[in-house]
């Protein structure tokens, strides 16, 4: 692989993410103004496009597919929502809704200190190491991998959805958490939060990009992709791929843990919905769609699959499965690498010896 | 409550004379004393009461108009003896033949305490002679307000006469019940046991609320009499339960299994799993009502037999749809598992939406034909339903002929083989990718008949296939890959236990700790429970 200063698709998208996300205040009030909704849809999308690296990071450079991902994202923002609601309840006294449907007159004990973010942080990161590690630990220990690994998350991540689903649990039951009031001082849903938000996420996506990139581009990177292709001869050749698998799959954990930190602000509600399995799948056809093993086909993917989504989903909502249904079977049959095919001009043959061959190479699991 | 116990005391009181009155009615003296004083009133009312227990029929009939007409103040006394208000003209209370009014009349008033008693009067005849079951059901309720005032007899000569069956039950119960609050001690003691006979919650606070009776503290073999009628029901009770989520857990593991013995056949065959096997289940299920509705339209004399002719079409349109899926798309995806998910996914997501848009989104209306109706009530609270048993049935017979298949079949031969190692069968001229699809065909037919049987059980709508899918993988993950046996025992273990969790800690925990213990079995055999022999992959 490259190194990273020649990598020019990258470092061109993180260049023009950085700029956006400078050009955003400025577009408060001129005539090249953007709307509020378009700035906060962007604010989104690029939190999606974390989370969709996150993915790419162990599906594309370790072959292990999580069905799941949506939990560490939902962690991240329920534990963001419990900082808002604790930091709005000291700023306007009142309690929130979801605790008086219960009658309850005052904060869970667990919710104590959440109004400082740094702790509401730390408990972010701790729940996510914690669960993303003990159950990488157990799964990656008996060497579960592939289609096994695959649903057993997708069960994790099905079962607390249910879990988060009853309402005595104190984070909301099914309606979720909502009525956040303040951000750092700032009102929600002004305009100057809203461009906040969306130069953050852009900055952090521009960051979060340049960092995997570093990382596929290191020596551990090599031995990433050298376990994705052939992990039994990795560890005959004396390596401990199970400290790696791990290391990487908490990693990626907490980066769909700080994409869920941001997507929750902008939209100012979680509910257990976030955890459904279909979301999580959603993340891997993003994956699928901008081209796995491809970081900038990760992020391509995400904001286009996202995008046209958004639009559909006010002009359209009944064609949208169909659609998205349809695009996913485009490429997995048409495109197998995703939108980078059609980037490199590869675009339908029949199903060649060659092709065979290739396909065989690089699905190994 | 002073009221009650005076009212049950004259009840008593008037039950006492029943004996006097064995001999022919005297109806000039009942009517005399109907328009008497308010103690002769009383006593009327307690004839008519015994009437309506031992009266004759003709008695009894010449009885309900009069306690009717007094309650409804439709009773007029005169000087030749009293009238009957009737359809605009006056009848004599005797004679039933109409008359004028003679003299001075008056419509005698009923107090307070007598108006209870002619209510009970008239709702114990109106049970005896009423012409409409719901004049009679209504007369039971009425009774049932009062199970310790009635007369010996009523309630089993009216049970012996009932033609409606519900109400037969109904009327049984009552006389449960007021032999529980009869006079004499040895007769409430038998019928004690006798309700202890058929456990049931009803049964328990019938027995548990004698514990408040006076009788339980001042007589020792009542009280022990009752201790052992409340303890042997509440054992007969638990028992119940247990064999009902049982029996539960067993119809669910039976759906568990026919949806997750596809999935299983198909993962040891290709290593795909088809994340659309719920939604062959939700086509199975709308197959079958379309079976139900064509033949409502076509042949109306067998739609109760839609659940069998169901079946060959439930199997065959999920079946076709399998083998296109496998002919279109899994063919390619082979080598490569992981995209083989999301283009299940996909098609997964495109059928639900199908169904969505081609028939709503609301729960599909079956008929329930009669051998899948109701059931045979075992113990406590335990009924053996029939539309649970035919599921298990049919998941039976599924699970005989598939291993039938499996074992003894040509193409059976052919799936083990090719399961076992793809190469060397294809080597020795397996057409492996016939295989594939024969497979996958049968796998996806399997789904849909699982749809079939749960279709009397489970509500059947576009989003239902989501209720089982991750259960069955977790059968399939942990029974092991492509093996029958393996299927069998962890569909049964899985759905036995959620079952059983259920009711302890709710279902969300049951599913956690299924969930938990599935991950912590694999740490033992990450192959699954019943592995295939061989080289690991």
């Amino acid at each position: 692989m490259k190194p990273l200063s020649t990598d020019r698709p990258v470092l061109g998208l993180a260049a023009l993410l950085v700029l956006l996300a400078l050009a955003m205040p400025f577009a408060d009030g001129t005539p090249l103004a953007l709307s509020r909704y378009l700035v906060n849809a962007i604010g989104q999308l690029a939190a999606f496009a974390v989370l969709a690296l996150s993915l790419d990071l162990i599906w594309g450079y370790l072959g292990i597919l999580s069905l799941g991902h949506g939990l560490f994202f939902a962690i991240g923002g329920y534990v963001v929502a419990m900082y808002l609601l604790k930091h709005s309840f000291e700023v306007t006294g009142t309690v929130p809704d979801f605790l008086q449907f219960m009658g309850w007159k005052e904060f869970p004990f667990y919710w104590a200190g959440f109004e400082f973010f740094p702790y509401a942080l730390l408990v972010a990161v701790a729940v996510t190491s914690l669960i993303a590690g003990v159950f990488g630990y157990v799964s990656f220990r008996s060497r579960v991998g592939g289609v096994y690994f695959a649903i057993i998350t997708q069960a994790l991540v099905y079962v607390a959805m249910l879990l988060m689903f009853r309402n005595d649990t104190g984070f909301g039951g099914n309606n979720g958490m909502t009525g956040f009031t303040v951000l750092f001082g700032w009102p929600m849903g002004s305009t100057g939060m809203l461009i906040g938000m969306a130069s953050a996420s852009l900055v952090v996506l521009a960051l979060v990009l340049l960092g995997c990139r570093a990382l596929v581009g290191s020596r551990f990177g090599a031995l990433m992709i050298a376990t994705r292709d052939d992990e039994t001869r990795l560890r005959t050749l004396g390596y401990e791929t199970l400290r790696l698998k791990l290391a990487v799959w908490c990693l990626s954990a907490l980066i769909a843990m700080l994409a869920g930190m941001l997507y929750v602000p902008q939209v100012g509600i979680i509910n257990p919905r976030l955890l459904s399995p279909e979301l999580s799948l959603e993340i891997a056809v993003w994956v699928a769609i901008g081209g796995r093993g491809h970081l900038v086909g990760a992020v391509i993917g995400a904001l286009l699959v996202n995008a046209i989504k958004f639009w559909l989903s006010s002009a359209a909502p009944e064609v949208w499965p169909f659609i998205l249904s349809g695009l996913i079977v485009l490429v997995v049959l048409v495109f197998p690498n995703g939108l980078v095919d059609l980037a490199k001009l590869r675009l339908v043959r029949p199903m060649g010896p060659k092709r065979m061959a290739e396909e065989i190479g690089e699905a190994r699991p | 409550m002073t009221f009650r116990f005076a009212f049950l005391v004259l009840a008593a009181g008037l039950l006492g004379t029943a004996p006097a009155l064995a001999a022919p009615l005297d109806r000039s003296a009942l009517v005399a004393r109907l328009c008497g004083s308010a103690a002769e009133m009383g006593e009327a009312a307690g004839t008519l009461i015994t009437l309506a227990a031992s009266g004759s029929a003709e008695d009894r009939a010449f009885a309900a108009p009069l306690a009717r007409a007094a309650m409804e103040k439709k009773l007029t006394c005169d000087e030749a003896g009293a009238l009957l208000t009737a359809g605009g003209g006056t009848l004599d209370a005797i004679t039933s033949a109409p008359r004028a009014e003679q003299g001075a009349s008056r419509a005698p008033v009923l107090s307070l305490k007598n108006r209870a008693v002619f209510e009970l009067a008239d709702a114990a005849l109106a049970l005896r002679s009423a012409a409409s079951p719901a004049e009679r059901a209504s007369a039971l309720r009425t009774l049932e307000r009062k199970p310790g005032s009635l007369p010996d007899g009523l309630l089993d000569a009216a049970a012996a006469e009932e033609t409606d069956a519900g109400l037969k039950g109904q009327i049984e119960t009552l006389a449960q019940t007021a032999a529980l609050n009869a006079s004499d001690i040895a007769k409430r003691i038998t019928a004690i046991g006798r309700v202890a006979d058929n456990p049931s919650r009803r049964a328990l606070a019938q027995v548990g609320a004698l514990k408040q009776d006076p009788a339980y503290a001042g007589d020792p073999a009542f009280r022990a009499a009752v201790d052992a009628g409340i303890s042997r029901i509440e054992r007969g009770i638990a028992i119940g339960d247990t064999l009902a989520a049982l029996y539960n857990g067993l119809s669910f593991a039976s759906i568990l299994f026919m949806a997750a013995i596809g999935l299983a056949i198909i993962f040891g065959l290709m290593g795909v799993i088809n994340l659309a096997q719920g939604e062959f289940i939700m086509i199975g299920a709308y197959v079958t009502w379309l079976v139900q509705e064509g033949l409502r339209r076509a042949a109306p004399a067998l739609v109760d037999w839609y659940l069998v002719l169901a079946i060959p079409a439930a199997f065959l349109v999920t079946a076709a749809i399998g083998v296109a899926l496998e002919a279109a798309l899994l063919r390619h995806l082979y080598r490569r598992p992981l995209m083989s998910l999301l283009a299940t996914w996909a098609v997964s997501l495109f059928l639900v939406n199908l169904v969505r848009v081609g028939f709503g989104t609301q729960n599909l209306q079956f008929e329930t034909p009669f051998y899948v109706t109701g059931g045979v009530p075992v113990i406590g609270d335990f009924i053996f339903t029939w539309n649970r048993m035919f599921a298990i049935l049919f998941a039976v017979v599924t699970l005989a002929l598939t291993t039938a298949l499996i074992r003894f079949t040509p193409l059976g031969l052919n799936i083990r083989a090719v399961t076992q190692n793809r190469d060397m069968a294809a080597c020795i001229g397996i057409p492996t990718r016939r295989v594939d699809m024969m497979a996958f065909g049968l796998g996806s037919g399997l789904a849909g008949l699982a749809g079939l049987a749960l279709s009397p059980i489970y509500s059947v709508n576009p989003q239902m296939g989501q209720n089982f899918i991750i259960d069955s993988f977790m059968v399939v993950v942990l029974g092991g890959v492509g093996t029958i046996a393996g299927t069998v025992v962890a569909a049964l273990g899985i759905g036995q236990i959620n079952v059983l969790i259920e009711p302890l800690w709710g279902a969300v925990a049951a599913k956690v700790i299924v969930l938990l213990m599935i991950i912590a079995f694999l740490q033992w055999r990450p192959e699954g429970l019943f592995a295939v022999k061989g080289r690991r992959k």
